[in-house]
């Protein structure tokens, strides 16, 4: 490598991290600072640490409303992504395999669920009538129709790139067509379903708008929204704060740590002959 | 071990008539070649053997069975795909296995039957590698072993060479040779390879436009070619043909006449030639002639021959290894 190439590659290294770690750092330091301290809303160095006492705070704060939380929106995020895989894979798999006459309009269908805003107002009123208004399940009925187009469009141009000749080299071993796809295609989408955890998984569990909406209620809290626990008209504990959106920031940052160097992996991997 | 037969074998795509009536039966445990350029038909009609494509009408008979409606897996053959079609997350061990294991076989049959494959095909060392760490060769050996646990009553080859090199080929066909001579199954193999089709073949099938033009062994098709298709089709270098004038002075619509039948003399013969360009491929030369009144016409001499670019020649048909076609 050429010294000037190795001083930009340096240097652009340098002013991503500070774009991404400083808002980090700045988090970290609020959520240890005393509520005086923090209520100055500045960069500055903690006076005194209370990061164990702020973080026992946050937890049983309200009866402890955060550890529920997570635990819906962990319920949320597993049972959303894994219909989103498995619906997204088959739908894909049979749109890409099968054409037919209703392919145009299925995909007239996927790109009105990419542009279409989703209207709140009605969709309460149909889980409503449905019984779904309010409850875990309503709402990952509602991430997976709002991912699923996506979903769909991403396996359907992935599976694209298997040959057809495994199919029906499967076929000629005697598989039925269940097992062509959960024992020869499935395996084969593993890099795409990585992708496709990663970006829903994050994308679901910080959800807030969706929540807000659709699960109303104590009972049904989301990570997102125990944010407002800590804000209100009058008073608002930025240090409280900070620590639960430390809390919050954490799974998807593991997650993606995680799966990462699946992620790349899975871009560079492909080709199946060669 | 099964006879094939094919009985009035069409398809159509949409309006377009493929295969236009093939009539053909594959005798137990012969090699047969389906021969042909690009677009004759000859994959499609493997494939609707194999089950893979549905004909429009006709009848398939395996084994004395019309299959012309049974599933792919039911019908007792096993493929082997240009693209080799490995399963590209499994190991060699499990490649070979996966119809067996479909099956439900106990493990240890399974464990037992891959293991035998991997013997005959040399790939005992490789059983557990994935296939991405194989050569093309190797990849082809154990799509090949796949195919041999299935145990079918016919093998089906779709192209299985021609994504390996010259020397890998060449090697391959005979591997595959000695394979049907150890097994004695039927097989039935596509190419438009015409040296795979003459060195390999028990019986090639000469296709063109869906239709047969000629089933014959690979002499009598080299020997006897039925129409001026086959006989520009089969032989390397292709067979000189003529029609017009010249073909009509020796007393047909179409005269044709083998490199290596074209005697070159300097002082005397038939057609009065220059020499264009030689082709030296060490044993033989191949002469590109420009006749007088005739045009391009290929030659083939001992590769020791004096002859040069420029030189004037006489070049003669051999004695009885022209053939003619009327009209």
């Amino acid at each position: 490598m050429k010294p000037r190439q190795y001083v930009n590659g340096w240097a652009t290294i340098a002013l991503f991290s500070l774009l991404f770690i400083v808002p980090f750092i700045f988090i970290f330091l609020m959520s240890v600072k005393s509520v005086e301290q923090a209520s100055r809303l500045d960069f500055s160095w903690p006076q005194d640490w209370h990061f164990w006492a702020n973080f026992v705070e946050v937890i049983q704060t309200r009866n402890y409303m955060l550890v529920l939380a997570y635990f819906n929106s962990t319920v949320i995020t597993v049972g959303a992504v894994s219909l989103l895989v498995i619906l997204g894979a088959m739908v894909g798999y049979v749109l890409q395999r099968r054409p037919s006459g209703w392919n145009k309009l299925i995909y007239a269908g996927l790109l009105a669920g990419l542009i279409v805003p989703p209207a709140v107002v009605p969709t309460i009123w149909v889980l409503q009538g449905l019984g779904l208004f309010k409850t875990l399940h309503g709402m990952i009925l509602i991430q997976v129709a709002y991912g699923l187009a996506f979903s769909v469009l991403l396996f359907r141009s992935f599976i694209g790139t298997i040959p057809g000749d495994l199919d029906e080299a499967a076929m000629i071993d005697g598989a039925t067509p269940w097992q062509i796809f959960f024992r020869v295609i499935l395996p084969l989408l593993k890099p795409v379903t990585v992708t496709l955890i990663v970006v829903q998984s994050v994308f679901i569990f910080n959800d807030f708008t969706n929540p807000l909406y659709y699960l109303p209620g104590k009972d049904n809290i989301t990570v997102q929204l125990t944010l407002f626990n800590f804000q209100s008209q009058f008073q608002s504990q930025y240090n409280l704060l900070f620590m639960n959106i430390l809390l919050v920031t954490i799974p998807p940052l593991v997650v993606f740590i995680f799966f990462n160097r699946q992620i790349v992996a899975g871009m560079t991997a492909g080709g199946v002959k060669g | 071990m099964a006879r094939v037969v094919l009985k009035d074998i069409r398809k159509s795509f949409g309006a377009v008539e493929v295969i236009k009536g093939i009539d053909l039966v594959v005798e137990d445990g012969e090699f047969c070649v389906f021969v042909g350029p690009s677009g004759c038909g000859k994959s499609t009609l493997l494939r609707m053997i194999a089950g893979l494509e549905d004909q429009t009408s006709g009848q398939i008979e395996i084994d004395g069975v019309d299959v012309s409606a049974a599933d792919p897996s039911k019908r007792g053959i096993a493929m082997v795909f240009q693209s080799y079609a490995l399963y590209p997350h499994l190991t060699v061990r499990d490649n070979i296995g996966f119809g067996l294991s479909l099956a439900k076989l106990p493990k240890p049959e399974i464990a037992r039957q891959v293991d035998a494959a991997a013997e005959t095909l040399q790939l005992t060392h490789l059983l557990d590698r994935k296939p991405k760490a194989l050569s093309g060769g190797q990849r082809q050996r154990v799509a090949i072993g796949r195919a041999i646990v299935r145990n079918p009553k016919v093998f089906l080859f779709d192209e299985p060479l021609s994504n390996l090199d010259a020397a890998l080929r060449a090697q391959m066909r005979v591997e595959l040779t000695d394979l049907h001579a150890t097994l004695g199954t039927t097989m039935i193999y596509v190419t438009h390879d015409q040296v795979e089709a003459m060195t390999m073949a028990d019986k090639i099938v000469v296709l063109n436009a869906g239709r047969i033009e000629q089933i014959g062994t690979p002499m009598d098709l080299y020997n006897a070619p039925a129409t001026p298709f086959v006989a520009g089709f089969i032989g390397s270098p292709k067979m000189n043909l003529f029609t017009g004038d010249v073909a009509q002075k020796l007393g047909c619509g179409t005269y044709g006449i083998r490199p290596e039948h074209v005697l070159l003399d300097p002082a005397a013969g038939l057609w009065s030639a220059r020499v264009r360009f030689i082709e030296r491929l060490g044993a033989d030369a191949i002469i590109h002639l420009e006749a007088e009144g005739i045009g391009p016409m290929l030659a083939r001499t001992a590769g020791d021959t004096d002859l040069r670019e420029g030189d004037a020649v006489w070049a003669s048909p051999m004695t009885g290894k022209a053939v003619k076609y009327p009209g």
